[in-house]
Formats: structure tokens, sequence, C-alpha cells
């Protein structure tokens, strides 16, 4: 009893003592978490807020911004992993203590839609991120909810475009400038003339078909879930008919997944396909091996808009609903789509394409800014006049399941493993058991 | 209280309570990981219950509708637990024939009087050190050994066995023998230390007078050593079985989740993954789970009345 006395006397006088030494400010406003919980699926994001948002890093999970320790929590996406954790962490975010809760998380263009239509995400204009005039448009809007409510902002753009070797397009199309390449390469009809004559002349036209994929499917004109039904679109046949005349051609150098190493070994000097699709991100992220000092082409690359605008991917902040942190929410949003100084590195030092037109259209302006990646050329001046053409529509909470499933089951018809019905087949019994909601016909 | 009540209250003391308590935690823990998820799995099959998108669906009592659709065919024309299981017998059969052949030569050299093994220590922590790298991983190891790109394949390319790549995580063949392999070199080392302990256990003076009276080896082995192992044997044959059927990380992995080719190598466990991975179908999942229950209880059920025979 007397132990019990004692102990409780000891608690009281600790929290007496704690109370006196708070300092008293009536003047702030709600005191903000002092930790602020940044979930990602990969460090891309990351590597740029710690150069250009916080003071001092602590670790590779952690960094300083004022008093405010930035801490990231990552997971893979393969297989949904990163989804499963951050929908668990989401839906518990009500019962979380404050330095737990999500306050801001990242995602993407395939599954952004089941997260702004949710209210797991909050209005970021009443966090304070309301000039979005320098924004493109699309981004706006693919983190918008149905009602027009902003949820996030992306910090890039990502309008992709073709990626050609300049030394197998000077060999298969006698240039490599991009003006005279886009000419040749502008619909499908020269395109596919141009993979017979690099056929001939010993080259592949693709890596693997599974490239082209966003090409056609970022210009459907139906979503994949029309009224609750799997719906297959025109360009999405069009798109099988298409990878299995380049595998049956063998105008493709194989039929790998777009994040194989079989594919991106085509990328070293010794490869022999000549177009790549990808954005501004795909040079730093997924090119490490044309960019390899010994075995690599750097350089030896060009960009051009290719048969059909379109764009892949593309990384938003949204601001999770619930957070303890609401200014350092709309703060770091505010620094990657409207801080001049930030946009600008993100474009000269990463490669970046920003999500900010002002810089970019200085960029593209600017005659004496070039990317030695691409051999000098201004991919900035290609890009901005690609983002110009970006739709984002006829999106739906199951384009990712959708989208990796076609490739996956699609890829063992195109290694000849089963027939295409066979693949199709096997496609739409993984959308019935992945997603109860869909009917399947 | 004076001293003789004290003492007569001790003599009335039952030892027997200390037992149960100390058995107390084991069951508490049982039934919080394992009765309690177990019984809710077997309520949740009888639930219509998943997510769409971040909606949470249900859940609605549907009674055995979760079990019907899981016996009715799907688009490509077959029942796919039914094809499931058949796939998932198969992939341990390949592995655990090899595995038992392998594991009862190495017991009867290892525990041989007449072969006398040096460094049996050594060669019992080698042949058990695969079970200690975790599945994923080991996957994972061979998934990138045998790539397109993968060092098998330039050692097949450059010392001109073929000329063209050999693609072994496309071909239903391959894939089904490397998924085979591994559970092979995991699980062959743990069922030679086991069947060595049965070995061992039987008393040596019956291997004496078989050998005076003058029987072979193989007689030996037939006549003394199987009979007198089978219990034992019947244990670890059923255990391989049951973990057989739980057959899940290895495959998984190699095959990216899909069971290439043409769902052959897609276990009953990944199938079940399928329904949790995206949707968290935990009406579905359950079904399958449930299945699986009665599966391994049925196994289990066979093994305890084994034992209890000898």
């Amino acid at each position: 009893m007397k132990k019990l006395l004692s102990a409780i006397l000891a608690v009281l006088m600790i929290v007496s003592l704690a109370a006196c030494t708070k300092p008293v400010e009536p003047d702030k406003p709600a005191e903000e978490g002092k930790v602020f919980n940044l979930w990602t699926w990969n460090d891309e994001f990351w590597g740029f807020l710690v150069k250009y948002y916080a003071d001092e890093k602590v670790d590779d999970f952690t960094v300083k911004k004022g008093d405010v320790t930035i801490k990231r929590t990552t997971y893979v996406s393969d297989n949904m992993a990163y989804q499963d954790a951050l929908d668990a962490a989401l839906l518990a975010q009500s019962t979380a203590a404050a330095d737990d809760k999500v306050d801001m998380f990242l995602a993407e263009a395939d599954y952004i839609i089941k997260y702004t239509n949710s209210d797991v995400t909050a209005d970021v204009k009443a966090m304070g991120v309301t000039d979005f005039s320098n924004t493109y448009q699309y981004t706006v809007q693919a983190a918008s909810d149905a009602n027009g409510v902003v949820k996030g902002v992306s910090f890039q753009c990502c309008p992709s475009a073709l990626i050609y070797r300049r030394s197998i397009a000077k060999a298969v199309l006698g240039t490599d400038d991009p003006t005279e390449v886009q000419s040749k390469l502008d619909s499908w009809a020269k395109f596919d003339a141009v993979a017979a004559d690099a056929k001939a002349a010993g080259y592949y036209m693709i890596a693997t078909p599974m490239d082209t994929y966003r090409v056609f499917s970022n210009n459907v004109s139906s979503a994949w879930v029309e009224g609750g039904k799997l719906n297959f679109d025109a360009r999405i046949s069009e798109w099988m008919d298409h990878a299995e005349k380049y595998v049956a051609e063998g105008y493709a150098a194989n039929a790998s997944g777009v994040w194989d190493a079989e594919k991106t070994n085509e990328m070293f000097a010794t490869g022999k396909s000549m177009c790549f699709f990808g954005p501004a991100w795909y040079f730093n992220f997924c090119m490490g091996n044309a960019q390899d000092p010994e075995k690599g082409c750097f350089g030896d690359w060009a960009i051009c808009k290719g048969p059909e605008a379109h764009f892949w991917g593309g990384t938003w902040m949204l601001a999770a609903s619930g957070t303890d942190n609401p200014t350092m929410v709309a703060d770091i949003m505010n620094t990657f789509i409207n801080n001049a100084d930030v946009c600008e590195k993100l474009v000269r030092n990463e490669a970046q394409f920003s999500n900010n037109q002002i810089i970019n259209n200085k960029l593209a302006a600017d005659t004496s800014y070039g990317n030695d990646f691409l051999g000098g050329q201004n991919d900035v001046t290609v890009f901005a006049e690609l983002a110009k053409d970006i739709r984002f529509e006829h999106i739906t909470p199951y384009d990712q399941g959708c989208n990796e499933g076609l490739q996956k089951y699609f890829q063992e018809f195109l290694k000849g493993e089963v027939t295409k019905d066979t693949a199709i087949a096997n496609f739409k019994d993984y959308i019935k058991t992945a997603y109860p909601s869909v009917t399947v016909e | 209280m004076d001293k003789t009540l004290k003492s007569s209250e001790r003599k009335s003391i039952s030892y027997a309570k200390w037992g149960y308590i100390f058995i107390i935690p084991f069951f508490i823990v049982y039934a919080i990981f394992t009765l309690y998820p177990q019984i809710l799995t077997i309520y949740n099959s009888f639930f219509e219950y998943y997510r769409d998108g971040l909606n949470i669906i249900g859940p609605n009592f549907v009674g055995l509708g979760n079990y019907v659709k899981l016996f009715t065919p799907n688009l490509s024309g077959y029942i796919p637990i039914v094809k499931y299981t058949i796939n998932t017998v198969i992939l341990w059969f390949m592995g655990a024939v090899p595995q038992f052949i392998i594991a009862m030569l190495l017991a009867l050299f290892f525990t041989s009087t007449r072969l006398n093994i040096k460094g049996q220590q050594f060669f019992k922590t080698v042949i058990y050190m695969p079970n200690l790298i975790m599945a994923s991983a080991f996957s994972m190891l061979f998934f990138a050994m045998f790539s397109m790109v993968g060092p098998v394949n330039q050692i097949i390319l450059s010392s001109g066995w073929a000329d063209q790549p050999i693609d072994f995580l496309a071909m239903k063949i391959t894939v089904r023998s490397l998924i085979a392999l591994m559970n092979f070199l995991m699980w062959f080392g743990n069922t030679t230390i086991l069947l060595m302990a049965g070995i061992q256990g039987i008393d040596e003076s019956l291997f004496e007078s078989a050998r005076l009276d003058g029987s072979s080896s193989t007689q030996v082995f037939f006549h003394i050593t199987m009979p007198l192992l089978m219990p034992i044997f019947i244990y670890v044959f059923i255990t391989s079985m049951i973990g057989g059927i739980q057959m899940f990380d290895v495959p998984q992995v190699l095959t990216n989740g899909i069971g290439t080719p043409n769902n052959t190598s897609m276990t009953l466990i990944m199938y079940l993954n399928t329904f949790l991975g995206i949707s968290k179908n935990y009406g579905m999942a359950g079904a399958v789970s449930v299945l699986l229950f009665i599966i391994t209880a049925i196994l289990s059920i066979f093994v305890f009345k084994t034992i209890r025979k000898k």
C-alpha cells in the first residue's frame, strides 16, 4: 500500500513539474506535430526532399526541417505491398498516436483515384496550397476527387517520349536529328515500316512490346471497367495485336517485362534495340545501364514525340486526412510546384520535367540548356510540347491490376507458352479473383 | 496460528494445479493466435466481405455461397481450386520423392556403424544449412540465377550447349522442376536428421545379430530398419505432406505471383493470396482456408492414428 501511494505521489510530482516547465504561448496557433510521416514506395522523391527541402539529413530514412523530424516509411510497390501497408495505416489513422499518423503519402497515376475518391485524403486548399496556375492542368485533375476537391499535387509532369539510340537511328534512318526522326516515326504505320528496316539492318525496333503498352493504353476511349464490367478498349486490343506482330516478326528483342534485366540489358552499348518509351524520370531511374561508365552509351540518346502522345506514371503527394502537420504538408507541396528555384534545380540537376510551366517554358526556350545524356538535346522543349496533349481520362481504381495483370498474362502468350485466347482468359480469371466487385464475362 | 495446523494445510496442497498453471501460457497463446483466428476464418467464409478500393463491402451473410463459387468452373473452363490442388500435389511430390530417397540414404550412411563416417557433425550442419535461408530469398536467388540473362544461361551460351538462352522461368517443366529442386534442397537436411534420430532409436543389437546371421544390407534395411522406423517415417512423411500443401513462398516469388506458365505452378496458398492481395476478400479466402484445414485435419488424424497403433 505504501509503495503504491509513493508511486502515485511520484507520478503526480513529475506531472506537476512538467506542467510548470511547459512554456505558455497563447499567441501560437494549434501546436503541430514534431514528427512528419511520409509514405513512399521508393526513394526518388525522398532524394529531392533531402536535397531541396530538408535542413539536415539524419539517416536514409530521417531528415530534419526546423524542429520537425521527417520520417519516411517505404514499402516496395510489387504485388501491392505498398498499398496494402498504406491502406492499413490510413484506415487506422483515427486511432493512431499523433506522431504515428500518416501526414503525407505518395501515390502513382495507376491507383491515385483510389485515394482521392476517399475520405483518407484531405483538401489541400484548406491547408494553404492555393496556387495551381503554374502546374499542368492534368496533374491537378488527377489529384482531385469527383467533386473537384484537390487532394494533392505532383512534383513532376510525365509526358512520355520516344527515346532512341542515336547511333542505331543513323544506321537505320540515316539521321539522328530529333525533328527528322520524328517525321519518320509520327504514326504507327511509319513506325512499323521503320521496324522492318531496322530488322533488315540487324537491329530491333523495340526491346519489348511491353514498352509500347502505355502508348496505346493512354489513348483509350473507354475505361477498363465500364458500368461495373471489365471492358477491353479497342486500343488495348490493338496493342495486343501489335505486340504479337512485333514478337512474331522479330521487331522486338524479346518479350520481357518492363522492369526485367533482360530488357534493361538492351540499353547497354551492346544493345541492338532502337526505341524505348519513357518520361523524364525514366532517364535516371530506368536507364542506369545506358549511363554505365564502362558498358553504357551515355550521350548516344535523343528523344522525340513518337507515334502518339502519352504519359507514364507520375508521383503525386497526397495529404492524409487527420495529419497533425498541415502547415508542413502545404509547405512541401508549395515548394515543389511554386518555388521557382527548386523547380529549376529539379530540371537542371535531376533531369526531371517539373510541374511548373513557367520554369519549363523558360528552359525550353533556353538554347544554352541541354541534357548531356541526350547528346546535348534540350529535352524540356520536347516534353513541354508533349505535355499539352496529355489526357488523364478513363481512369478507374482497377487500373493497376488491369494494366499489370494484362502484361503479365499476355507475356505468357508472347513467349509462346499459351494461346492468345488462353492468355486473355487467364487474365480475365485473375481480374475476377482479384476484384470481386468487377463483373467479368 | 499454531504450527500443527499449518503443516496439515500443506499436506492438502495439490501439486497437480501447478501443472495446469505451467501450461496456461501455451493455451492462452494458442487461443489468441491460433484458435480465435481459426474460428474467425470459418465464420468469415460464410460472408461476402471484401474491399473495393478503400470501401469495405459487407460482411453480408451468404451461407455456402463462397464454397459454391469456389467450385464453379472459371472462364478457362476448369475449377481453379481443383487444378491448383493438383498443382500443389505435383509440386510437393516432385520435391518429396528425391528428398526422401536422398535423406534415407544419408541417414543410413551416417548411422551405419560399419561405414563410420568421419566429420558427421560437419555434414549434418551443411545439409541443414539451406533450411536456414528464408524461402523467399532462396527463391529470389534462383530467379536471378535462372533468368534469361542470369549466370546459368551465360554458362549455357558460353559453353555452346545452346545458341539461344533457355527461358527456364516460362516453361512448365523447368518452373516446376526448379520449385521442386528448391524445396528438396531446403528440406532434405531436416528429413535426414529426423530419420537419423529414428534409426538411432533402434536397438543396435538387432542390427548386430542380423549381420551375424549373415543377412545382407538390403535385407537388414527392409526387414529391420524400415519396419522399426515406420512410425517416424510416416510422421516425417505426413508432416512433409502438410508442409507441401501450404507451399507458397517459393513458387510465389519465382513466378511473380501468377504461377507461370498458364497457372501450372499456382499452388493453393497462392490462390488464397490472390483473393487477399488486392481486395482483402476474407470471405473467399476464408473458404479456401477452411478447405485446406479440412484436408490438413484429415492428414493429421491419419498421422495420429498411425502413431497410436504402434
